[in-house]
């Protein structure tokens, strides 16, 4: 009886532990993709919703490819890469830091002229509902309101935080009121979907993300910054070919479209535009009664449908 | 009842295993060691020097011991009565927060950061805060409550334990003899845990000085804020603009002063040396486990 | 109901009010949180494979962890249970540092470790990569979790009394067969349950990784990385869906602790 009773057991804890060992092989080999080219591309945090979607792409184009992302505030990406000396390729959300990874001689391939993919555009945001009525750069300066900024040695919204209060006149009043100092931009939004701060200033394409929790309100543009998107190939590069293919991939005109439809600007003469079908993207995303098509949201279909379904 | 160093005696012949036990506990002890010893070479006394005439550097110092101080105050207050009533009382329902409490032990400091942040900006409670005239999130006293959960969670296992060794007879007797329940207390039960108790409390504060993850994602940095962001007491004791140590060294190494940075993590070890062998020497049984 | 039962009942009352508190406020943060983010979101999210593959990962490393930790925690733990080390409070101290330590500084010290002279050697000559890669996570979630598991072996030897050692010793077993047939059964049961609380704490490292590793998505970024990395994101809801399934996994392993325990207790 007693051995019965020991073989029991015994086989239980065999079976258990037989299932843990498949189940690890089997999810080993399905999860990580094993002997495939595996290509590291270190990004700015706010691009990741668009890079999602390119590599997906890319990804069934190239079936032998995988592309691992780390994203991160732009300015970080410096010390980790002199601390890991690895990636293939580099998109930070700002020119200036590309230029100092160039300066460190760990940029192999960038040509400023034709290597940008798209731009991004400034906008204010503010909670639901506009708690503290901002309208304009100027209102940032009025006291008692709660402010993020970024800071400009992590992202590249920090810089331009501060050229456009300087350009304002405001950038001291503008620190007094800051309550948040985020390391990413979409730190930013977060914060402004959980009604921690009361305006801030991001990339329309961080807005983009939080269109139902959000208000978007478009900057005069005497104030508002089109920023240039570098992409650049790193010394690093352990799969040149494939490389080079997804960065052209990005560059092209498809990858360009991909980038329009998360509120990226691909032309700098339409801005004002895309800003208008960003605002009313964010209404009809408020507003479950009207539909999503082409007339009412222009380019953001896809996002504000995939927003429809989920509160968040 | 524990037999800690308890040793079987032993016939010869088994020399070997014992070698064997020996030696994976020095080569662990080893690794430990050498974890820590072999970073030395990555900082200097130039840098560390540097750190040291930083403003930030003591104003952050200052802020994670007075934060890490009032944390373990607090924790003290609520987590011995509610160790004390775990310990001795048939509280319904007991296995329930026996699991509770012991998962928050386990739970990810991410996990916890982003239930902070989201609990204090939900909406009824935001109306309270907004009420009331004050914002918790983003501020200097988030950072003691994010400092709580993990300190709370360990003081309670670490002071009930050190209930539980106590034996509940002293009590009885005590009482029998006329002691009314707070004298009791007071004159029997506590002193008869004292070691536990204390231990429990620097159990509290070491954690409560590692506590960082539930810090960085809601309280957010404070270095770059504006100087009126602080009230006039915070900047009469000197702890405006400055972030907790963990994160001040985090920051320092996302930004490249890596030297520095090392530095910083390497004034947390002294602390942590220093903590952790008062517990071992003082010796609270099961406190650390 | 006389006098003195009231005052009893006063003198619990107000004691059991503490514990009260704390579970309020636990209950507070669980249930706003299950509120704001919602079933349906919860389910959407979690149908996702990103949320799965993060998991896998996980399961991976914790599991792979745990192994290697309790290999060393079990003689290790046995050693400071039955003998006694030289300057045993110093070397008790080390060997609990790597889990009181700030985790995120403890990630530091590692990044230094595998710069430093004979292991980059190593690693260069084997050409494998540790820091930056799925091999760092392992390492990290060991190094933190082996000190801690050391203690809990520790702690379930200590309740085993010597005698029934040294009764099989007396009846002509040599140790390596003591252990092996009285000790090692014997405490069986906390045995498992340092396995659970080990796999769990294991499942919870995320701190040490941050500068170790760092999250690259899809490859490193095990549950409590992914949490932040979609934080930092803007992806609450996939970040707070992750977070609740970390939750449910710390008191899912703490009832099995609970479950298994015997002698152990929770805690």
């Amino acid at each position: 009886m007693k051995t019965l009773l020991q073989a029991k057991s015994f086989c239980k804890s065999l079976v258990i532990f037989i299932s843990i060992v498949l189940l690890l092989v089997i999810t080993n080999h399905e999860v990580f993709g094993k002997g495939k080219k595996r290509l590291l591309f270190h990004a700015g945090a706010g691009q990741r919703p668009s890079l999602d979607e390119i590599a997906e792409i890319f990804q069934q184009r190239h079936p032998d490819v995988r592309v691992d992302f780390s994203y991160k505030g732009s300015g970080y990406f410096l010390a980790d890469m002199t601390i890991s000396k690895e990636g293939d390729l580099y998109m930070p959300g700002e020119e200036f830091y590309l230029l100092q990874a160039d300066k460190r001689g760990f940029v192999a391939d960038y040509n400023p002229e034709t290597d940008i993919a798209a731009y991004f555009v400034t906008v204010i945001i503010t909670p639901k509902g506009n708690p503290k009525n901002i309208k304009s750069v100027a209102d940032f300066a009025k006291s008692g309101t709660r402010v993020g900024l970024g800071d400009p040695k992590a992202c590249a919204i920090g810089i331009w935080h501060e050229t456009i209060f300087k350009k304002a006149g405001i950038l001291e009043n503008v620190r007094k009121n800051a309550t948040m100092n985020a390391k990413t931009i979409p730190e930013l939004g977060n914060a402004c979907q959980l009604k921690a701060i009361d305006a801030t200033i991001v990339w329309a394409t961080t807005a983009m993300l939080y269109l139902k929790d959000i208000e978007i309100i478009p900057m005069e543009p005497k104030y508002r910054g089109l920023i240039r998107l570098p992409v650049a190939i790193l010394k690093f590069c352990r799969y040149p070919k494939e490389t080079k293919e997804l960065k052209n991939f990005i560059l092209s005109d498809e990858g360009k479209k991909i980038f329009h439809s998360h509120a990226y600007c691909i032309d700098p003469n339409k801005v004002d535009e895309d800003m208008k079908w960003l605002v009313e993207a964010s209404k009809v995303a408020k507003d479950p009664s009207i539909p999503v098509t082409e007339e009412t949201v222009g380019p953001f279909v896809k996002e504000v449908k995939r927003q429809r379904e989920t509160k968040r | 009842m524990l037999y800690t160093g308890s040793e079987v005696k032993h016939v010869s012949g088994s020399k070997w295993f014992i070698s064997i036990l020996y030696a994976i506990t020095v080569l662990f002890i080893l690794y430990v060691c050498w974890l820590f010893l072999s970073n030395t070479g990555h900082t200097d006394i130039q840098s560390i020097l540097q750190l040291v005439n930083r403003n930030w550097f003591w104003r952050s110092v200052k802020l994670s011991l007075v934060t890490s101080f009032i944390t373990t105050i607090i924790a003290i207050l609520i987590g011995i009565p509610a160790a004390y009533a775990l310990s001795r009382f048939e509280i319904p329902g007991k296995t329930f927060i026996d699991i509770i409490f012991a998962s928050v032990i386990v739970l990810p400091a991410s996990s916890i950061g982003l239930c902070l942040i989201v609990a204090f900006q939900y909406e009824p409670v935001l109306k309270i805060q907004e009420a009331l005239g004050f914002r918790i999130v983003h501020s200097l006293p988030s950072i003691v409550i994010a400092q709580l959960v993990h300190a709370i969670a360990f003081g309670i296992k670490a002071w009930r334990v050190a209930f539980d060794n106590v034996n509940p007879r002293f009590e009885q007797v005590a009482r029998t003899l006329g002691s009314s329940r707070i004298r009791t207390f007071w004159k029997i039960t506590l002193p008869q845990s004292k070691i536990g108790i204390i231990a429990g409390i620097i159990l509290a504060w070491t954690r409560a000085m590692a506590e960082f993850g539930a810090v960085l994602l809601f309280s957010s940095t404070f270095r770059n804020r504006h100087i009126s962001q602080f009230s006039d007491i915070t900047r009469f004791l000197g702890l405006d603009r400055a972030d907790i140590l963990p994160i001040s060294m985090l920051l320092e190494i996302e930004c490249g002063n890596i030297e520095q940075g090392i530095a910083i993590a390497f004034v947390l070890l002294m602390i942590t040396v220093l903590s952790v062998y008062t517990l071992n020497k003082i010796g609270g049984k099961g406190v650390l486990s | 109901m006389n006098y003195s039962k009231i005052k009893q009942s006063v003198w619990i009352t107000s004691f059991s009010a503490f514990v009260v508190i704390v579970l309020i406020a636990i209950g507070f943060l669980i249930i706003t949180n299950v509120l704001f983010l919602g079933l349906s979101d919860f389910l959407y999210y979690a149908g996702e494979s990103r949320t799965w593959v993060s998991f896998v990962t996980t399961l991976w490393t914790t599991t792979i962890a745990t192994v290697l930790s309790m290999f060393i925690g079990v003689p290790v733990g046995y050693t400071l249970s039955r003998y006694k080390l030289p300057c045993s409070k110093l070397m008790k101290t080390l060997i609990d540092l790597p889990v009181m330590v700030p985790p995120v500084a403890t990630g530091v010290f590692l990044l230094g470790v595998f710069k430093s002279v004979p292991l980059v050697n190593i690693t260069q000559f084997l050409g494998i990569r540790i820091d930056h890669a799925l091999p760092g996570v392992i390492v990290a979630q060991f190094t933190v979790t082996v000190s801690f598991c050391i203690r809990l072996v520790m702690a379930s030897f200590d309740t085993i009394s010597p005698r029934f050692e040294a009764v099989a010793r007396s009846l002509g077993a040599d140790l390596p067969y003591t252990f092996f047939k009285v000790s090692l059964p014997l405490a069986k049961n906390g045995l498992i349950a340092s396995l659970i609380i080990v796999w769990a704490r294991a499942v919870a490292e995320w701190g040490s990784l941050m500068l170790f590793v760092g999250g690259i998505q899809g490859r490193t970024d095990v549950m409590p990385f992914a949490v932040y990395l979609d934080f930092i994101s803007g992806k609450i809801g996939s970040a707070l869906t992750m977070s609740m399934l970390c939750i449910l996994i710390a008191i899912g392993s703490m009832y099995a602790v609970y479950r298994v325990g015997g002698k152990t207790r929770v805690w």
